[in-house]
Order: structure tokens, then sequence, then C-alpha cells
């Protein structure tokens, strides 16, 4: 239940910012699309085992899915690389508005 | 003996514009006597194929695995066009040496070969993807040829070339069809199986899409428009292609399908009804024209609707028929055509209006002329009128009701008298009357032998096989066998008897004569507009409507504003979603709450975050809020058992955060103002694509048990790779596929930085819009960053040893290439925030040799997998060490190399976004106000 709620918060959030001109905050808006993505796949597995997956310390009976989590944390850095990138492309002008031009 | 045929062509093609650099126009006659030896080769071929009835066989291996080959046969049919084909064509090149200019011809030559072997591919393929090959081949050596000429000829050569690319599409699909029902690109084998004939839905399916096939190539109506448009050709070039290739292209296939197709009434009425409707349109057309050139071209599209017709009618006599009338009318209209030629070069015009009592002055290509216009309007003892009287007799036999025969007859005739008309205006007013009508002009000579030899060979062929045709009766009754039913004899003759198709040629022959002398030769009909629209001006129609309905389409995605792009997929989800909900769907059990109580805790703060971040018009307040909810989600996370992700997304916050700031410092403080209505129109889309998001997760996640995959990897993980961290064992040694792919990924976006600011040109044009005043304690960069500087100092190297330490555990341990890799570029994040001017490289690290030697050993370390039979596959080793065994895996590797390209992405941001460069481009005076204004602004550095 919470987690739905919070993905559902974090899009409406994304979805309102992607939609604007400035594009630090359609930066912004992808950020916080990406975490509700993240959260979806992690939903996805089922929270209902929270063990780590780190078998020296933690029993396998109680260890959370762990592929969703590997898919999550190649993501994250995917997201950060092309958070990197939209950043560059706001910094190659004086401004970073979307709709001056045309 | 088939290969060696197509091989020569290929090699006389590939070496003619060699030759064209030496001999000029002389090309012409090497290219045209190997035709002539290539034509004798098949000539002498002909006792074995016609009267033996062997059928000669040739292949290559094409593409094997998929079970097509360069499968060539020659049967009579395939002989009949290749003598055409082949013979044509060193008519006509004989004629191109003297009626071309002197000097290089550029590609003629060439396209000429290419076409002729096109052609000659075409008819001998038994293998129906190489038959449509040759088939676009044919189109588009046609469409060169026909643009040869220059710019004026675009347009013609564009519409000729799509229209008849369409009736190609036409026939791709039908072998497509053809192909997937029978399991076989055999040509021969698909025309021999019943199976698929004997299911009329599929049968009729291929045959229309054959029928549209044949139609365009052959130019028949409604398509025939093309073949009077592509009269911008030079003159051999059209002579080539009404008189052996392209046009005949068409003929030839509708007899090649027609064993499959000829029981089909579909075929036998479509063929029937374009052809003879073409045949008196084409006819009508061709008499009111004044110039000679189009007044053949039409009557070449009145001469292939008798051919597609008679193809339609498909009993053995109308297929002999076809087969002597393919002859006849190469010959003739080669003749008639090069005869054109002639006028226009020796007496300046090819209007009949211009042209007056030339047969003093050229006595012999009067009498070709005549020669060849008798045969073509059916005049004993020609060939055009043996072929004639066949079709005649052919269509009386027409399928169907009973009145089809007397009515196809019927129309047939009033066709063949207006042939009558409009060969008698070829010839009468052009070279009987008292002189050239236009004094002043030079007057004409006969054109030199060589000029003269290919057309009187053409023409006198006629007359020769005319008088001598029992001669082909081997020939048509082999082609006619081949065509559709074996066995058929022929048996030609200038005098059968009283038979009623006497009557019909004699009643066409009167009927003529009477409408040359009605019509005083055409003269009444010519100018007139005979159809309200034309076909070339329905093609631009068609042409314009088409791509101004693309450009229709493209405006609306014509944009720079991302708004609009985002916005569409975004509402496309929100519809689907309304689709999804509304259906009514078996969304399973889900089971009782498994939220802990703390994650409410979480709710609460992202939606706090979330709500300031949206609202609040500061730059840097909106990316402090984003960056609170990146730390809930990391937090979140952890909750969930997920801590690998969780220092993962701790790292990537505060690595966001410093890039975010070096970004920021060049931008506006606060955001662009937004109309009120349009935020209300955002919020709404926002809400309804959030309530989407959130009852889908709720509805489609969490409703199971523990994946088999999870099952198998937490409990096979550590043995088969000797890592307790079954995530990072997924990463490097259970998909490792998938991680190097987003390696690339990564050090893709460090490259497109590096090169959009490059491109861009903006490193130099930057100013740092400076916030603090110089009379604060802040403005001293030095001074205010000494505390950082020094725990910098110390806190570097420790940085760069626990990444590594990271790197090295993450198998079993938290840790792995990313994390090792955002905590090693931490470090030099650092580095970059102490240093006190922005001028200056902190780390002399390459960048882009660090992401390039990350993926190398990345791949590097895949590459040895191979070791063990794989790519990517981890190999294992036990190293012995004084206190026992350390596992050692090419796993890390990998893993190293994951380090390095985020590294080196990390350096690349850096050190492009972070530095301000002195613009070297305005030179000594920018240098130095750049030098000023850096030390100036050295204190703005975040």
């Amino acid at each position: 239940m919470t987690l739905p709620i919070a993905i559902g918060v974090l899009v409406t959030g994304a979805v309102y910012l992607i939609l604007q001109r400035d594009m630090v905050r359609i930066i912004l808006g992808f950020v916080l699309l990406g975490h509700s993505v993240n959260l979806l796949l992690l939903s996805a597995g089922g929270t209902f085992r929270r063990g780590r997956p780190l078998l020296e310390t933690a029993p396998a009976e109680e260890a959370a899915d762990p592929l969703p989590q590997a898919f999550v944390l190649t993501a994250i850095v995917i997201t950060f690389s092309i958070t990197i990138y939209m950043f560059t492309l706001a910094a190659a002008s004086e401004d970073d508005d979307t709709e001056e031009a045309s | 003996m088939l290969l060696l045929l197509v091989v020569v062509l290929a090699v006389v093609t590939l070496a003619a514009p060699a030759v064209d650099r030496v001999l000029g126009r002389e090309t012409g006659w090497p290219v045209a006597a190997v035709l002539a030896l290539l034509t004798g080769l098949v000539l002498a071929r002909g006792r074995q194929v016609l009267v033996e009835g062997q059928v000669l066989e040739a292949a290559l291996p094409w593409m094997p695995a998929i079970g097509v080959g360069l499968h060539l046969r020659m049967d009579g049919l395939a002989w009949l066009f290749c003598v055409i084909v082949l013979g044509a064509g060193a008519l006509v090149l004989v004629y191109s040496a003297r009626y071309l200019p002197p000097g290089r011809q550029g590609g003629f030559y060439f396209l000429m070969g290419a076409f002729t072997l096109a052609m000659t591919g075409l008819v001998l393929a038994d293998d129906i993807v190489l038959l449509y090959v040759f088939w676009e081949l044919t189109t588009i050596c046609s469409f060169a040829l026909i643009g040869l000429p220059g710019p004026k000829a675009g347009r013609p050569a564009v519409r000729t070339f799509l229209l008849t690319t369409a009736g190609g599409l036409a026939l791709l699909t039908a072998v497509m069809l053809l192909w997937v029902r029978t399991g076989t690109t055999r040509l021969s084998e698909i025309l021999a199986d019943t199976s698929w004939t004997q299911d009329p839905g599929f049968a009729v399916a291929v045959a229309s899409l054959v029928v549209l096939a044949v139609l365009t190539k052959s130019a028949q109506f409604p398509f025939h428009y093309w073949l009077p448009d592509a009269m911008v050709a030079s003159t051999p070039v059209s002579a080539y292609l009404h008189a052996a290739a392209m046009v005949k292209a068409g003929v030839y296939l509708a007899m090649r399908f027609s064993p499959a197709f000829g029981d089909l009434a579909v075929w036998n009425a479509a063929l029937i009804c374009f052809g003879l409707a073409t045949a008196v349109i084409g006819a009508v057309f061709a008499l009111q024209k004044d110039d000679l050139k189009e007044l053949v071209a039409y009557s070449t599209i009145s001469q292939l609707g008798f051919l597609v017709a008679v193809v339609g009618v498909g009993t053995p006599l109308a297929l002999i028929a076809a087969a002597v009338h393919v002859l006849a009318h190469s010959l003739f209209k080669s003749a008639l055509f090069m005869a054109v030629g002639i006028l226009d070069h020796q007496a300046g015009a090819k209007e009949v209006s211009e042209l007056s009592g030339l047969r003093r002055a050229m006595p012999v290509t009067t009498a070709l002329s005549a020669l060849a216009a008798l045969s073509m309007a059916g005049v004993p003892p020609l060939l055009g009128f043996v072929s004639k009287e066949k079709l005649f007799e052919a269509f009386l036999e027409a399928p169907g009701p009973a009145w089809a025969g007397p009515v196809a007859g019927t129309v047939a005739v009033v066709a063949a008298s207006l042939t009558f008309a409009y060969a008698f205006r070829f010839v009468y007013p052009v070279f009987t009357g008292r002189g050239p009508r236009t004094p002043g002009r030079d007057a004409p000579e006969e054109a030199p032998r060589l000029f003269l030899a290919a057309p009187v060979i053409a023409s006198a062929g006629g007359l020769a096989l005319g008088l001598a045709v029992p001669l082909l009766n081997p020939v048509a009754g082999a082609a006619a066998s081949d065509a559709a039913h074996a066995g058929t004899e022929a048996h030609l003759a200038l005098w059968h008897g009283l038979t009623p198709s006497l009557g019909m040629s004699v009643a066409s022959l009167l009927l003529g004569a009477f409408l040359a002398w009605r019509t005083a030769s055409g003269a009444v009909l010519a100018g007139r507009r005979l159809f309200p629209v034309q076909g070339t001006t329905v093609f631009e129609r068609l042409y314009s409507g088409v791509t101004t309905a693309g450009e229709r389409i493209g405006d609306l995605t014509r944009t720079d504003t991302p708004t609009r792009h985002l916005a569409a997929p975004i509402v496309l989800v929100v519809l689907l979603a309304v689709a999804v909900f509304t259906a009514d769907l078996d969304y399973g059990v889900r089971p009782e709450s498994v939220s802990h109580p703390q994650d409410w805790v979480l709710v609460a703060l992202f939606t706090a975050a979330v709500a300031a971040a949206v609202l609040t018009r500061s730059r840097l307040a909106a990316l402090a809020l984003v960056g609170v909810a990146g730390f809930g989600t990391a937090l979140w996370f952890l909750l969930l058992g997920a801590l690998d992700l969780a220092l993962t997304q701790l790292l990537v916050e505060i690595l966001t955060v410093v890039i975010a700031v070096l970004v920021l410092r060049r931008l506006p403080r606060e955001f662009h103002r937004v109309p009120r209505a349009r935020r209300a129109v955002f919020a709404a889309v926002a809400v309804a694509t959030g309530t989407a998001a959130g009852l889908g997760a709720y509805v489609f996640t969490g409703r199971r048990e523990l994946s088999s995959v999870a099952e198998y990897f937490l409990s096979n993980a550590p043995e088969e790779t000797g890592g307790t961290n079954v995530v990072n064992t997924i990463l490097v040694d259970y998909r490792p596929m998938d991680t190097l792919g987003e390696l690339t990924v990564l050090s893709v976006a460090g490259l497109i930085v590096t090169a959009t600011l490059h491109s861009a040109g903006i490193l130099g044009k930057w100013s740092t819009r400076l916030s603090v005043s110089m009379a604060s304690p802040a403005w001293e960069a030095d001074d205010n960053t000494v505390i950082m500087r020094t725990v910098t100092r110390w806190l570097l190297p420790l940085l760069v040893l626990w990444s590594v330490y990271l790197l090295l555990r993450g198998h079993s341990a938290p840790g792995g290439g990313f994390i090792a890799g955002l905590v090693g570029g931490a470090g030099f994040a650092l580095v970059y925030l102490t240093a006190p001017s922005d001028s200056v490289t902190r780390i002399r690290l390459s960048y882009l040799a660090t992401i390039a030697s990350g993926v190398t050993v990345a791949v590097g370390a895949g590459l040895l997998g191979y070791v063990d039979g794989s790519f990517l596959r981890p190999l294992h080793t036990g190293l012995p060490v004084p206190w026992g065994e350390v596992h050692v895996t090419t796993a890390l590797v990998f893993d190293a190399g994951i380090y390095l390209t985020v590294v080196g992405v990390l350096l690349t941001a850096l050190n492009q976004l972070g530095l301000e460069r002195p613009d070297r481009r305005f030179g000594e005076g920018a240098d130095a106000r750049e030098r000023g204004r850096d030390a100036s602004s050295s204190g703005g550095t975040p």
C-alpha cells in the first residue's frame, strides 16, 4: 500500500516538472521519475521479504528478491549519467528556457 | 552456357565505361559485336531447345541458408525472349554508335549493358527472388536511361520509376506469398505445383498482384502514360525500351505465369479487358499525334495491349499468336524508332507537319520505314500480317460467355484498322508530296550506311520472316508449350485458305484504309484532347498529395519545445491506464498489507519533498528538495533490504548535487514564470498520471510469491560464483552482457557530454554569476576553503583506497564496481570543490582515456570468457597465499572495468562542467579579459 502511494506521489511531481519550460525543471522531473520507476521495480519483486541478499551475514530464506535490485542498481547509475548529460544540455546556453527560440 | 551469357554481359557492362574513355560513341561497335555473338550462341542452341525440347539449366549458390539460388533455366519461351533481347540490343547499339554525338557518352553504354543484362537475367531466372531482383533492375536501368539527357528528363524518369516500382512491389508481394505458400523459390517448381492454384482465394490474390505488375510494366491502361512520358530519353533508349526490354518484361511475366493462372476467370478477364481497351485507346492516341516519336510510342502501347489481351485468352493458339507477335513487334518497332531518329538527324524534324516528300532524298529510309509500317499495319506478306491474323483467330477463342469471342474479335479488328491508319500516317505524309514544308532548311540527305544498317536489318527481317514464316513454327510452338500447353505445335503460313481470320484481316485493312482516307491521315484528330485528364497530371496530384499529407503529419511534431514531445507519451499512458482499468480484469488477490510503520514516515517525507519541489520557484531549493526525495528513496531501499542500492543512491544524490550546482551557477536563480492556466493543465495531467501509476503499482505488483528466478539465484549463487553478494553476482556473473550494455551507455554519456560542450563552442563564453559582494568575508576563495582543502588532502587518498577496497570485496559484501566508482568519483569531486580557481584542471587524469580503459577492461574480461567457451563467462580459480587460498575470478576484472568507467564519466562531468576556460578564438584581448574576470570571480565557486 505504501509503495504504490509513494510511486503515485513521485510520478505526479515528476510529470508536473517534466511539462515545464525550464530545462532544469525537466531534469529534476526525470530524476523523480527515475526514483519512482526504481521503486516500482522493487515493488514488482515484492516487499514481503526484506532481508538483505548478502548470504554471508543473512539467511537466504528471508532475503528479498535480488533480481530487481540488480536492475535498479544499474538503472540508478544510468539515470545518473543521463542526468549529467541533460545538465550539460541545460548548461549549453546562457539560459535554460526551452521555449525561447520557438 | 547460361552462366556464360550472364557473366559475359556483366563483364561487357563493367568494361563499357573504360572502353568509352578511349572510343567514345564507337564503343557501340564492340558491345554490339559481343551481343551479336551471344545472340548467335543462343540461336545455335535453337535446335536443342526448340526441336528436341531440352531445357538448359545452370545454378550457382547465392543464399543457401534460405534456399535462394542463382538458378537459370532456358526453355522455348526463355529462348525466344533471349534472342529478342540480345538481338535487338545488338541492333540498337550498332545504331547508337552513329546516332549519338561523337565523344564520350557518360554512362550510356554502361546502362545499356546493364539493361540487357537485367532483361536477359529476367527471362532466364528460375528463382522468383532472382526474377524479382532482375525485374527491379530493369526498372532502375530504365530510370537511369530516361534521366540521362539531363534535368528536363528528371521528372518523367521519376514518374516512370515510381509507377513501375509500384508494380514491382505488387510482384514482390506475389513472390513472398508464393514463397511462403509453396516453401520453395524455384519458379519451375512453383508453376508445376497445383496445390496452390486449387485454392481459389489464394490464386486470385496472387493473380491480381501479377496482373498489376504486368499492367504497370507493359504500360497498359490506366498506367500507360509513363511510356510516352519516357520519350524524353534518347531514341536508341526508346527503341530498346519499346522493342525488347522493359515493356516486354510484362508480356514475358504474363506468359510465364500462364500455366498457373490460365484457367482463372479473373486473369482472363483482366488481361483481355485491359489489353483490348489499351489497344484501342493507344491506337486512337497514336493517330492524333503530330510528333512521330510520340506516334510510335502510343503505337507501342496499343500493340502491347494486343499482346496482353491475347495472353489473357490463354489458348494454345493465343500463346502462339503472342509469341509471333512479340517477335514481329520487336522488329518493326525497333525499325520505326530508329527511322524516327534518322529523320530527326537528317531532316531536322520529327513532326508529321514539318516533313514531306523525303522519298527522293532518302530512298532507303523511305523503304525501311514503309516496310516496317506495313508490317505494323498487318499487310501481307510481312510478319506483322501473320501475327495479326493469328491474333484475330485467337481472340475468337476468348474464354467466358459465348459472346466474348465475337466481341473481342470485333474490338481487335477496330484496333487493327486504327493501327493501319496511324501506320499510314507515319509513311504517307512524310515521304510523299512535294518536299520540305519549311523553307530555309538544308536539303535533307540520305543517312550514312552504317547509320542505316540496323533499321534496315530490322525491317528486312520482318519481310524475310514473313515470307519464310514456317521457319518460326518450332519457336512459336515451343514458346506456347512452355507458356501453358505442353505439346503445342504451330502451323504458321501466309495463306491458310478462306478462314474467318482472313475475313477479319481484310475487314481491318479496308476499314483502316477508309479511316486513313476519311481522317486525312489523322489530321482531323490531331491535337484534340480525347480524355478529360492526363495521366501525368493525375500522377503529380497524387504525388504532391502524398508529400503534403506527410508534411502535415510531420508538422504535428515539428517543434523544438520539449513539452509537446513529452506530453504525447504521458497522455497516451493515461489513456492506456483508463482503458486497462475500465476493462474487467482479474487481478488476483492482493495479500494483506506488508507495509511497515516506518514506510508511512517515508511516504510523508516524499509527499512533503515533492510538493515543495514542485511549488518552489528557486532553482537551488528545487534541487535540494529533489535531493530530499532521493535520500528518501535511498532510505526506502535500505528498508527493503537493498543495501547496495541504498549506498549507490546516496552517492548518486551527492554527486548529482555537485554537478547540478556547477551548472546552476550559470543560470538564473529563479524558474521562468508559466501562465496559471497552463499550470492548471499540467497539474491535471500530472495528477492523472500519478494516479494511474499508483493504481498500476497497487494492482499489478506484490501479488505473488518470490519469483523462481530469485529462488534460483538465492540458492545457487554462492556455489556457482564464489560470491555471497547475490545482487553483485547477478551483475557480473549471471547477466554481465546487460551490465556491459549499461557500461556502454555510461561511457557514451561521458562522450556526449564532452562532444556537446565542445561542439556548442560555449566553454569560453560562460560567465559566472557572482552572488557575493566584495565586502563579504565569503569573497576570498583561498581563505574560505582552507579547512576543506586540508581535510581533502587526507581524505582523497583515503577515499580512493576505500573505493578500491569496496571494489575488491564487492563480490561477497556491499560494494562492487558501481559503488566503488562512485566513491572514488566523490573523492575527486571534493578536490574540485576545494579548488580556489576554476581555470585549472585539478586532476590530470585523462578522463576520456579512463572511460575507454574501463570499457576495454570489461570487454577484455569478457573475451577471457572464451577460454571457457563463451563471451563474458567468468573464470574461477584459487590462488594460493600463505594463509590459505584466495578465490580469484575474472568477474572481478569485469567489475574493475565498471569502476574505471564510472570514475571516468564523473571526471568528465566535473572537468567539462566545472572548468572556466579562456576562449582562444578571440585572441589576446579576450584572453586578458578572461584572466581579469577569472581573478575577480574566483570566489564564485560554490
